[in-house]
């Protein structure tokens, strides 16, 4: 189980790879915003995205959008755990639409993480 | 000005005795009459001026803006840049010292639990006199070393959760340093409206929704967003995406 971790604050990220070590996931590799994000996710395999939406570059949301678009079905279809502070209807639903497959609201807890999770791979599965 | 002011009984004599002197050919008369109402009218037109430019300067003067403000734009806008500039520095710092201690912790927690799970099970076996007397031996000395080695660990976790007490200085600082921001942010915003009052701008409500839109919302700020179009926690979010048939 590889995992992405795209959030533009080093300190976001260790909190969430330290998070998804203590869950058992220890095989993650880390990309401050989209555009460095999507060639590595072109170029290698990974089962799982956890992006953040507002960085600079390229922003979480767009980053979803290419990658459900991407040529590669297999890419197109990795599931996507968006974890951020943009809290506004509108956006969750925009996610939504985009085909998120979780969406956290920042602060929240190493819970929330593990049921968001559960949840992703229970469908993938089922 | 006013014209009306211009036709009085002075005037029209003036006027007569300017076609008068027309009238007999008196060129030199006829000028003199013309440059003296030349320069009455200039003189009320620069009263007039006088007069406003006198009344801009004082309402300037009133606002304060030769000093302070050319002190706020020079001077205090950059240092409050400054000043949170630090504020991210300080927290960015605190918050990678308190992980540093955190990953050095886990793994020692991991050994010792680890290590308990194991000394457990052998003690129960102990307890159910399963263990022969090599074994209970073995088990003698793991628990030597195990109970030796506790004092050691356990002086790097209190070590680490002293670094992430320490971790938590910034707090004051960068309170402070916010607090003085504020008090700047208030006094620029205060000398703003004394400016819209003085130029009798209306203000552009809409304009700056449009702008609002555009941006992305980040994080609420309880008692300063608009909580109405926002969820209030991941409860909401997932009320809300269950609605959508997620």
């Amino acid at each position: 189980m590889k995992i992405l971790v795209v959030d533009d604050f080093s300190t976001m990220r260790r909190i969430i790879k330290n998070l998804l070590r203590d869950l058992g996931f220890t095989n993650t590799e880390e990309a401050d915003d989209g555009t460095t994000a999507l060639p590595m996710l072109q170029s290698n395999h990974y089962d799982l995205l956890i992006t953040d939406w507002n960085m600079p570059g390229m922003q979480g949301i767009d980053l979803l959008r290419k990658v459900r678009e991407d040529q590669n079905e297999t890419l197109a279809k990795i599931p996507v755990l968006m974890v951020t502070a943009e809290q506004k209807r509108e956006q969750i639903v925009e996610a939504a639409q985009a085909g998120v497959n979780g969406y956290i609201v920042k602060p929240f807890t190493a819970q929330t993480l593990k049921e968001k999770l559960d949840k992703i791979f229970e469908r993938i599965e089922g | 000005m006013s014209d009306n002011n211009f036709i009085n009984d002075e005037n029209i004599a003036r006027v007569r005795d300017l076609l008068a002197s027309m009238e007999n050919g008196d060129e030199e008369g006829a000028k003199e009459v013309v440059d003296d109402l030349t320069s009455m009218r200039e003189s009320t037109l620069y009263q007039e001026m006088g007069k406003l430019t006198r009344e801009l300067h004082d309402a300037i003067s009133a606002f304060g803006m030769d000093d302070r403000i050319t002190d706020i734009a020079e001077h205090d806008i950059p240092d409050a840049r400054e000043r949170l500039n630090y504020v991210i520095q300080k927290t960015d710092e605190a918050a990678n010292r308190t992980l540093e201690a955190v990953e050095e912790s886990f793994p020692l927690c991991e050994e010792i639990e680890n290590q308990a799970a194991d000394l457990n099970n052998q003690w129960q076996r102990f307890t159910n006199r399963e263990l022969s007397a090599d074994e209970f031996r073995a088990l003698s000395s793991q628990l030597g070393e195990y109970l030796g080695s506790q004092s050691e660990k356990t002086v790097v976790l209190k070590d680490n959760l002293n670094k992430v007490l320490m971790a938590q200085d910034f707090q004051d600082l960068t309170g402070q340093i916010i607090k003085k921001v504020i008090k700047l942010v208030e006094e620029v915003e205060d000398n703003l409206v004394e400016l819209i009052k003085l130029a009798g701008l209306p203000e552009h409500e809409e304009q700056q929704q449009k702008r609002d839109s555009e941006k992305l919302a980040g994080p609420v700020v309880p008692g300063v967003d608009d909580i109405g179009d926002s969820v209030s926690g991941q409860d909401e979010v997932d009320d809300l995406l269950s609605s959508l048939g997620f």
